[in-house]
This record gives C-alpha cells, structure tokens and sequence, in this order.
C-alpha cells in the first residue's frame, strides 16, 4: 500500500509538468514555438535527407523547451499531429510561427547544435549512428547533398561517416558504435528505428531519441540473424531494469511478435512507433492546471447486473489510439472502448488530456497493453512482473481506467494463431490487479477466459479487418452468433485501427436475433453475472508459429 | 431375323449403358485434376489468408483435396481426401475458415466427410460434419461444399455453404498450366 502511495504520487508529481531530462517547473507559462508542416515524401533519395535533419534538429531545439513541433500530411499513420497543435494553442496559450523550409529552421534552431555529422543515404545504418552522434554531440545530421545548408548557418563538422561502414554488415555498423557510443548514452531508454525497408523510413520519433541521446539501432530480433540477435540481447542485458524500448521492429528483418517477445523476457518495455512524432515537445506539457481524468464509465463498482437471454458485443479498439479512427467521422455512434497508450502519461500527457478531452460519452478509456506498455505476459521474467504490473496499475489510477487489455502474441502469426495466456500468467494478473473489474485478451481473436468472483477475462471473438466487405463482416458475426448459440452470448469485437465507425453501425443494423450493443464495463458486469462460456488457457499442445527464445 | 438387328444391337448398347452408369457416376472429370489458384476479384473476401491454390487429385474413389495457403510468410498445406464411395472421418478436417473468428477445430476429433460425382463427374460434393470450438465449448459445422469445373475445363468454382452462415463463400479458381504448377 505504501508503494502504491508513493508511486502515484511520483505519476502526479512527474504528470504536473516538464518529463524527461529535466526538473519539472511549478507552472507553464505562455510560451512561442515554431511549426513546420511536413509533407508525405519519406523516399531516400527524395524527402527523407531534409526530413532527418529537421527531426534531429527538432530534439536538440527543444532539449530545454518546446520550441518546434512537427504536423504531419493527412496520410501520416499519427493522425493527431493537427489537433493536438490546436490543443496546445487553446489549453496552453502556445503561439506557434510557421517556419517553411529547412533553411528557416537552420535559422531559427542552428544555436542549439554545436556542429553537423555526415551520415551515407547509400548505407543505411549510417542514419540511427548518426542519430546517436547527434543527440550526443548535439550534431545537425546531413546526407552529403545538406553540408552546404548547414554550413551556411555556421555549423563545423563533428563526425563523417561516408566511408566508414561500406560493406559492413549490420552486426558490425552496430558492434562499431556501441563500442564508441554506447557508454554514454541513456540506459534506460533505447531507440529501435525500425519499420520500413526499401525505398522509405520514417523516423518520426527520433527526435525524442535525440532530446534523450539514445542509442540509435535496427537490429534483427529474428533467430535466422545470429549476430544481430546476440547483439541486441546484450544491450537489452546492459539497459537499467525498467527500461524502455522506444521505436518499433523492421519490417522484413523480423517479426513485431519476434521483438516483442525479445524485449519481454528482458522484463522491459515496448513504446512505438518508430514514426511516433513530437515527443521532444510533447513530453513539456503536463496536465493543464485542474485536470483530472474522468472515464465514462456506465456502471459502479459495486453495481450487479444481470445478463438478459440475448446477444451482447462490446467493441474495443486497441491500435494506440492516436492511429486509429479518433478524428474521423462517427465515432460516437456506437459505444467503443479505446486502449489509451498509458506511458503518455510520462512523455505525452496533453495528447492524452486531448483525447479525454473530447471524449463522447460512448467513448470508454481503457489500460494496457499487457503491462505500462506493450509486453508479452507470458515471457515476462516473474521477478520483474509485479513491479511492472504496480506501475500499470498505478496509471490506470490517475487514467480512472478499471479495465485492463491484455495481449500476447509470442505465438501468434500476425493477427491470427494462438493469442492466449498461461493459467500462470492469468494467475498473475489476477494476484497483481486486484481492483480491477476484469480482464480482457488478445489482438486477433483468442479463447483465454476465465470468471473469477465478478471479474471476468474475456478474449476477442472477433478481430475486424479494416479491409474485410462489411456484408463479410456481417456474416462473420452472425455466424458466431449461430455458433455460440447458448444466450446470453458475450461477443467482444476488437475493431483494427483505421475502421470505420459509420460502417459498424451499419453492421450492427444488418445482425439477426436479439443483439445489444453495450459499453464495455456494462459487458463486464453482465458477464460477470452469468458464465456461458468456456473457462481456457493455453494449452501445451496449442499450436505455436514462434516458440520463442 | 437379319432384320431385328439392329434393334437388338440398341438394346445391347442400352443395357450395357445401364450397367456402366454407376461406375460413370463413381468416376471425375479428370480435367478436375491439377493445380487451381484462386481469383480474388471474383471469388469471396479472404480473411487472413493471402492466397490459395487448391491442388486436386483423383485415385479410383478417393479424390484428393490439398490446399495450399499463404498468409505473408507463412505457406500451410492441407489435405482432405474424400471417398465418394464411402464416407470418411478425417482427423483436422481442413476448411478455408476465417481466422479473424474465434473458431478453432476441435483437437483430435474426426469430421464425418461424405462425397460424390454429380453432373457426369463435373462437379463434386462434399459434405462433412465438422467438430468445432467456439468460446462457449464444442458445436458442429455442417458444411456443404461443390466443386464445380466450369465449361472449357480451365476454371474451377467451390461453392461452399455452412449450415451456421447464411451467406455462401465462393471461390474462383483457375487452371495453372502443368508445367507451370511444376515450378
């Protein structure tokens, strides 16, 4: 209970202002700061040069202040970036000045750089080492094609990579810097700049790695690549106990499930994506003054409900609420549960203030993912569970969250396979979430469930595939609701990222027998009232795509 | 009596019609054989799987159905084979399921599979009883399925209806070339 005390008061204490590097001060005045509009060119040999440098610059312009933000195009996997600008105008009295090209920001943000480092477009890796230099030399990056740009604004060479890592191998670019950098970077965070391969990256987070001075890598976490693999697990064994990955897995070299579960077994934890933006600037804002989180909830604690002879669906959308369908038309048609990303409460508490902020009534916040922040239950080490699991419980306090969404798709393929937990690990979180209301699993669907005194674990039925026909969608759910024919049925519907909440009410309208649409902590209680499914975990003969490490 | 011959070589071809039509019925279009890869413009949504070839066999009565699925990385290959003279218990009884549903096969538990040649072997039918788990335990499948080989012999239809879903999935198929279903 003391721990529990004095953790919250930490979160408080921490969420009232500045995070990150530095003290945090009473109170945040009105301030300037810059914005640039960033276009959706991430190509190589196109936009992604300027686009490295202006995210670089970025971290060390707002090292000590926000000074610069970032809004995305339309099509840029965070749709927030917009809104968000408006959030910190309107709540915090931000006045921002467009800054146009990269020169202006030269201009404006060149004082907080001590030189530049030179990174090779022909030899990727050359970026995240130079992201590294950069953050801790305080370095402008430059493709060779931007020396002249940065020169002009009075900037020296610190560091050349051209040259430096032709024909090395991944293992040995990396090997290379950890061996020059890796002593005086953070360990308690990592920058894992993943995602895409080929033609285009998009580091949209790398500003925060650089405000932080992270190491910078996009090691494999695929056992075909031994050396990265070995590689990695030595700077996970080398990071502080708690901390963080920040970035995501490539595409193409291993698996989200592969790293994830990685990541896991060190007893760390998982923030992303790579193309998350704005963290420098946001991590400055706490909490404007007043504030406090309140959930829409629908029932009380000690409510009791009873479930009805009929077909009951909640739907729950999980994706990291800044991707998904938030500011698209027609959210709050139906009642939704959203998976707030609770470690924002450390590094992006407006964003989350924004997104309660405007909040429907339908809309219902949730806790997760697995852990404060996306981990695999089931490979977590279990000395390291409860102290994880206290601070996820500590944030679903100050976030007025009662549910808690579980996911571990160690040995899943995708979003499809075995998503389901350990009696084990149900155990455990029933022991390390006792004033929770209940539980819920998976990504795809799963069948991990279980009723323990009135709190129920319940899996996805039924995962929505933004691209699936909806008059497939609609026969899918009418085939479970066939399926399971004993009533009542709890039908828990993960809705993936980008759908589209007016076409789910279309859905809802088209499935046969008596069916109720209701919020997710009213399913819980119902479910909790009468237990007409299956109490599971997984099994040993369950099939497993990835066996782990 | 010269006469009467040729009615009774009709006869005898009649007869002897009689007696083959049963084998005629036990017996498939061998054009049904080979490698088919489905059309998605014209064939029923996947849901998590990227791509199917479905590889059939006949041997006697026996017809061998093999799909060969593809989901990114992944390739998964299962067989039924179905008997069109007796039915079949097929243990892991593989169905083109949407896996984005919380409905898994029973383990260890054995679908009851019938099949037959209908339409001059053309089409073939199978039905199969198929032991599921959902979240509220075990329930059973029935499902119909036809495979139908269109005119010109280079297109493939699978018609499948669930006695739980009242919209039928169909699959379009087309012919790969021998040669090339060899690489």
């Amino acid at each position: 209970m003391k721990r529990l005390t004095f953790s919250l008061a930490l979160i408080l204490s921490a969420t009232a202002g500045l995070h990150g590097a530095g003290p945090a001060p009473a109170v945040m005045p009105a301030r300037e700061a810059y914005v640039m509009h960033f276009n959706s060119d991430w190509k190589i040999v196109s936009g992604l040069p300027e686009k490295v440098l202006l995210i670089g610059l970025q971290g060390l312009a707002n090292r000590t202040a926000p000074r610069f933000y970032i809004v995305h195009a339309a099509d840029f996997p965070w749709e927030i970036t917009g809104p968000l600008k408006d959030f910190y105008e309107r709540k915090h009295g931000v006045h921002f000045t467009e800054l146009t090209t990269a020169e202006e920001a030269l201009a404006q943000f060149a004082q907080y750089a001590k030189g530049y480092v030179v990174w090779d477009p022909a030899v990727m890796p050359t970026m995240n080492v130079a992201y590294t230099i950069a953050g801790l030399e305080d370095a402008v990056m430059v493709t060779p094609a931007l020396i002249p740009l940065a020169e002009r604004h009075g900037l020296k060479p610190i560091d050349d990579l051209r040259g430096r890592y032709n024909g090395k191998t991944d293992a040995q670019i990396y090997t290379d810097a950890k061996s020059r950098y890796w002593a005086r970077c953070s360990h308690d965070k990592l920058m894992l700049m993943g995602g895409h391969r080929g033609d285009i990256r998009i580091p949209g987070i790398a500003d925060w790695g650089v405000r932080e001075k992270m190491f910078f890598h996009d090691l494999s976490a695929n056992p075909i690549h031994a050396d990265e693999l070995a590689l990695e697990k030595q700077f996970f064994s080398e990071l502080n106990p708690g901390g963080t990955i920040f970035g995501w897995h490539v595409y193409g070299k291993d698996t989200e499930e592969q790293h994830t579960t990685l990541i896991s077994t060190y007893g760390l934890k998982m923030e992303g994506l790579q193309s998350l933006p704005n963290l420098s600037f946001n991590c400055q804002f706490g909490f404007t003054p007043g504030f406090k989180f309140t959930n829409h909830h629908h029932v009380t604690p000690e409510q009791k409900l009873t479930a009805q002879a009929k077909v009951y669906i909640s739907f729950v959308q999980s994706d990291g609420i800044g991707i998904g369908v938030w500011t698209k038309p027609g959210r709050g048609r139906i009642p939704l549960a959203w998976g707030a990303i609770m470690g924002w409460v450390h590094f992006s508490p407006a964003a989350l203030e924004y997104f309660h902020e405007s909040a429907t009534p339908a809309d219902y916040f949730i806790g997760g993912l697995s852990g404060p922040s996306y981990m695999y239950p089931n490979h977590i080490p279990a000395n390291r569970f409860g102290l994880l699991m206290q601070e996820a419980s500590d944030l679903m306090k100050v976030l007025d969250e009662t549910i808690f969404e579980i996911m571990d798709n160690s040995a899943a393929d995708g979003n499809v396979g075995n998503a389901d937990l350990t009696k084990e690990t149900v155990d455990r979180y029933y022991a390390a979430f006792p004033d929770a209301a209940g539980f819920i699993n998976g990504y795809g669907p799963a069948r991990t469930r279980d009723l323990r005194g009135s709190r129920p674990l319940i899996s996805y039925d039924y995962y929505i595939d933004p691209r699936r026909p909806r008059e497939d969608v609609t026969a899918d759910m009418n085939e479970l609701i066939a399926l399971n024919a004993k009533r009542p049925y709890f039908l828990l519907v993960h809705v993936r990222e980008s759908n589209d909440v007016n076409s789910l009410v279309e859905v809802i309208k088209q499935l046969t027998g008596p069916v109720e649409v209701v919020p997710l902590d009213t399913f819980m209680k119902l479910a909790a009232s009468n237990q007409t499914y299956v109490t599971r975990y997984q099994h040993p003969d369950d099939p497993k795509h990835f066996k782990g490490y | 009596m010269v006469g009467n011959l040729p009615m009774k070589r009709t006869l005898l071809k009649f007869l002897l019609g009689l007696a083959l039509l049963p084998l005629a019925a036990l017996a498939g279009d061998p054009a049904i054989n080979g490698r088919w890869r489905m059309d998605p413009a014209r064939s029923t949504a996947l849901d998590s799987w990227t791509t199917m070839d479905l590889v059939i066999a006949t041997d006697g009565s026996k017809v061998g159905l093999r799909h060969d699925m593809t989901w990114h990385a992944t390739k998964v290959t299962a067989t039924n084979t179905v008997d069109t003279v007796a039915p079949v218990e097929i243990v892991n009884f593989f169905r083109v399921d949407q896996r984005h549903m919380a409905v898994y096969p029973q383990p260890k538990e054995a679908a009851h599979v019938t099949a037959a040649w209908l339409d001059g072997g053309r089409t073939l039918r199978v039905e199969a009883q198929v032991p599921l788990e959902t979240s509220q335990g075990n329930a059973t499948m029935r499902l119909y399925e036809e495979y139908r080989l269109l005119e010109g012999g280079n297109e493939l239809l699978l018609i499948e209806l669930h006695s739980t879903r009242s919209r039928p999935l169909v699959y379009h198929f087309t012919k790969v070339p021998e040669e090339a279903a060899k690489k």
